[in-house]
């Protein structure tokens, strides 16, 4: 009987412990705005509002920015003390299913993080999020990063808030001890393969198992033989397709690559192509701007460099393939969209850009924000005069399957010997046709 | 009264699990087979439009390839599972039921890898299949078979076969346990009768032991059915959502995965997913209970 009565008090007592320690995790999580309250250094800008208190929820696909965001957010506090924001993250490939069962459901999110481009239209097609349009600090964000959040109804649904480049990243450590130029041109590229490759060194690190890295590495050494921007208007307007001989070319580009990737790359992960890299197995390594963060971490013991692309001939300058990788939108369901507004405006501002940027090491989108890391610098300059769509993500990205997974995995068959580059555009093609009207 | 009432009372016992079977299983096959009949556009249900979505499953392209592609590569699975999961694992567990030494040990020792996750068995393998530095081609290498070494996961044509043979190893052990639980429940009589009629060595097998195996067979053979045409974690977690390389390993689950979840959320995938899903479903039910039928009939009982 008393063992009995024993088991059930330490049982009640083991639960009163953890129910205290989860409240003192809240206790934690909502300290931040508590103690930029008391600090009150600049009275003038603080919305004091009723002096009610209320929550936001905020969902993101990244988790392992949880830290940056404790930063970004107290900073938002500064002059927003009643706005409590609380970060959600979920699991990146879980992520868009949580988020629509969610606005489904219409309650449990006030900000989120949205996808770029076609993800964007779905749910603003579909009525879930609040138009941003005239938000201040909007109209210092280009156009073309705004398509990344805007509705086919031609409004804007988010702010922008990350970027991303596409670039081919080297050790410059092995370019110089091997009396390695820089190429510039694709002509050059090759040349340089051909050198590397003579004295036992992989040129590229390209892996082939995941698709979306042929996609990305399509993107940067093929949009200077379709052309870019001219290319893509083109398409967009009806004037050709993607059977036009310049985008055969780009395709027949990654086939004259395969040479320089690693053997039997179609098999290797993006992880066994890194390590190739870091290990100076392989010079050159083509992936998005993100990776500079993994290089940080895995402490990589070369200085690294970037190619931005190729130049259409020697002299002339190279673009750089950029898209908007993530914008912010307010759910519509959400009770309070005053504050989430209120938020946005905030990620809109200069000073969210610069905190982002830092604290995350990204690029921002936001105008006259500086990156710490220097080649960020270098990417953030390139992208004012030099950025070219990373056009099969932004715009082709439709359809069930979608187009740029049809177009990742037809080039696997042509890695495979069951596709010719002419017959990848033709698969592209016809899946694009399926969904895409030009606009012209 | 009092009777009658508790009587009833048994019923209202059955409400918990009813609750649960209708809510996860009856609801969202009845709501699938119904979004199979509308058109979608993203997340938006559309108008009414009957069996148009089945129609351009079966006939349109790409869908109808890779429907095709997809619907031979289960078949394969199954056909290449049942020896493995029939007739090795009866074999060894006709051992195992056998006077053998250590056979509490080699059961366990099969039924190990079942234990397992499968996202932990297809990481495993994945490092050991491995075309630079896996552990499988560097034995062969190391024995002076380097012809044999290859890219097994990356290859179409040794692809898929790795895959359902990883399948095959984490899934046997399972078999095993229920045909030793039929072998051990049959009853020791019989056998002494057959040996006073003389029977012995293989008369003994095919007369005695695998007729009264057949209910412990037929399950097996069901659950090998249903799994192969239900394959997709193993190779999800391996080849990704794609069935790589060049759709190589995929399966219907994945297709269907892949108009489901895999789009940017526009598009009419949900319309033809759910029809997937529906077809999928009655292909399953359809030849499971077809074969219940038909090894019903051949049951035997002493």
């Amino acid at each position: 009987m008393k063992s009995k009565w024993m088991l059930g008090t330490s049982l009640l007592l083991t639960t009163s412990v953890v129910l205290a320690a989860c409240g003192g995790n809240n206790a934690n999580d909502s300290a931040s705005p508590g103690a930029s309250a008391s600090s009150e250094g600049s009275p003038a800008a603080v919305d004091s509002g009723s002096g009610e208190k209320v929550k936001l929820t905020m969902y993101s696909w990244r988790p392992e920015d949880a830290d940056g965001y404790a930063a970004i957010i107290a900073e938002f506090n500064k002059t927003n003390p009643n706005i409590e924001v609380e970060f959600k993250p979920f699991k990146s490939t879980e992520y868009n299913t949580i988020l629509n069962n969610t606005l489904q459901s219409g309650t449990g999110v006030d900000i989120l993080q949205l996808r770029p481009y076609d993800a964007a239209i779905a749910l603003a097609d579909a009525d879930y999020l609040t138009p941003v349009d005239g938000l201040a600090g909007l109209d210092q964000i280009p156009d073309s990063y705004l398509d990344a959040a805007r509705g086919s109804d031609g409004n804007v649904y988010g702010v922008p808030f990350m970027l991303s480049n596409a670039v081919i990243f080297y050790n410059k450590n092995l370019f110089e001890e091997n009396g390695i130029a820089v190429p510039e041109t694709y002509e050059e590229f090759l040349a340089v393969c051909e050198q590397l490759k003579a004295k036992g060194i992989t040129p590229i690190a390209q892996s082939g198992k995941a698709g979306y890295l042929l996609s990305m590495t399509h993107a940067v050494v093929g949009n200077s033989a379709y052309g870019g921007n001219e290319f893509a208007e083109e398409v967009i307007s009806g004037k050709t397709d993607f059977t036009d001989s310049r985008f055969v070319d780009s395709i027949q580009r990654m086939k004259d690559l395969e040479e320089y990737f690693p053997k039997d790359f179609i098999a290797i992960e993006d992880k066994d192509a890194q390590a190739m890299f870091y290990t100076h197995e392989a010079a050159m390594y083509i992936n998005g701007s993100h990776r500079l963060e993994t290089f940080e971490a895995n402490e990589i013991d070369f200085d690294v460099d970037f190619i931005p692309g190729f130049a259409p001939s020697k002299g002339e300058p190279a673009n750089i393939v950029a898209w908007v990788d993530g914008s912010y939108a307010v759910a519509k369901s959400s009770k309070h969209q005053e504050e989430a507004l209120k938020f946005l405006e905030f990620v809109a501002s200069k000073s969210f850009g610069q905190t982002f940027s830092e604290q995350l090491t990204r690029v921002s989108p936001i105008a006259g924000v500086e990156p710490s890391n220097a080649l960020l610098q270098s990417m953030a300059k390139l992208n004012e005069t030099q950025a070219t769509p990373y056009l099969i993500l932004a715009s082709f990205n439709q359809g069930a399957p979608t187009s740029k997974t049809t177009f990742e995995d037809s080039l696997q068959g042509m890695y495979l010997g069951k596709l010719t580059p002419q017959q990848v555009a033709e698969d592209f093609q016809a899946s694009v046709a399926k969904w895409f009207k030009p606009q012209s | 009264m009092r009777g009658l009432s508790s009587k009833h009372m048994i019923h209202l016992f059955l409400l918990p699990a009813l609750v649960f079977y209708v809510g996860f299983m009856i609801y969202p096959i009845g709501s699938a087979l119904l979004n199979s009949f509308y058109s979608w556009k993203g997340l938006l249900r559309g108008d009414f439009i009957g069996i148009d979505n089945f129609v351009r499953l079966f006939t349109e392209s790409p869908y109808k390839e890779t429907f095709n592609r997809a619907l031979w590569h289960n078949v394969l699975i199954f056909l290449v599972l049942i020896p493995v999961k029939l007739v090795v694992a009866y074999a060894l567990a006709l051992l195992i039921n056998s006077k053998l030494k250590g056979k509490e040990f080699f059961k366990t020792v099969f039924f190990l890898p079942k234990l397992l996750s499968v996202i932990v068995i297809g990481y495993l393998f994945s490092l050991i299949l491995n075309p630079t530095y896996g552990a499988l081609n560097t034995a062969l290498k190391a024995v002076g078979l380097s012809s044999l070494a290859r890219p097994w996961l990356g290859d179409p044509d040794t692809a898929l076969l790795s895959v359902i043979l990883i399948d095959g190893w984490a899934e046997f052990g399972f078999a095993v346990l229920i045909f030793l639980v039929g072998l051990q429940s049959i009853s020791g009589e019989i056998y002494d009768a057959a040996k006073i009629d003389r029977a012995e060595g293989l008369t003994l097998l095919f007369r005695i032991t695998v007729p009264l195996s057949l209910p412990s067979i037929m399950i097996m053979t069901i659950l090998t059915f249903i799994s192969a045409f239900e394959s997709f974690e193993l190779i999800y977690a391996m080849q990704g959502t794609s069935g790589g390389p060049y759709y190589s390993t995929d399966v219907l689950a994945l297709f269907f995965y892949r108009l489901m979840f895999g789009t940017a959320g526009g598009g009419d995938s949900i319309g033809l997913g759910s029809a997937l899903a529906v077809v999928l479903l009655l292909l399953i039910s359809g030849a499971t209970a077809i074969s219940m039928f038909l090894f019903r009939r051949k049951e035997v009982d002493y």
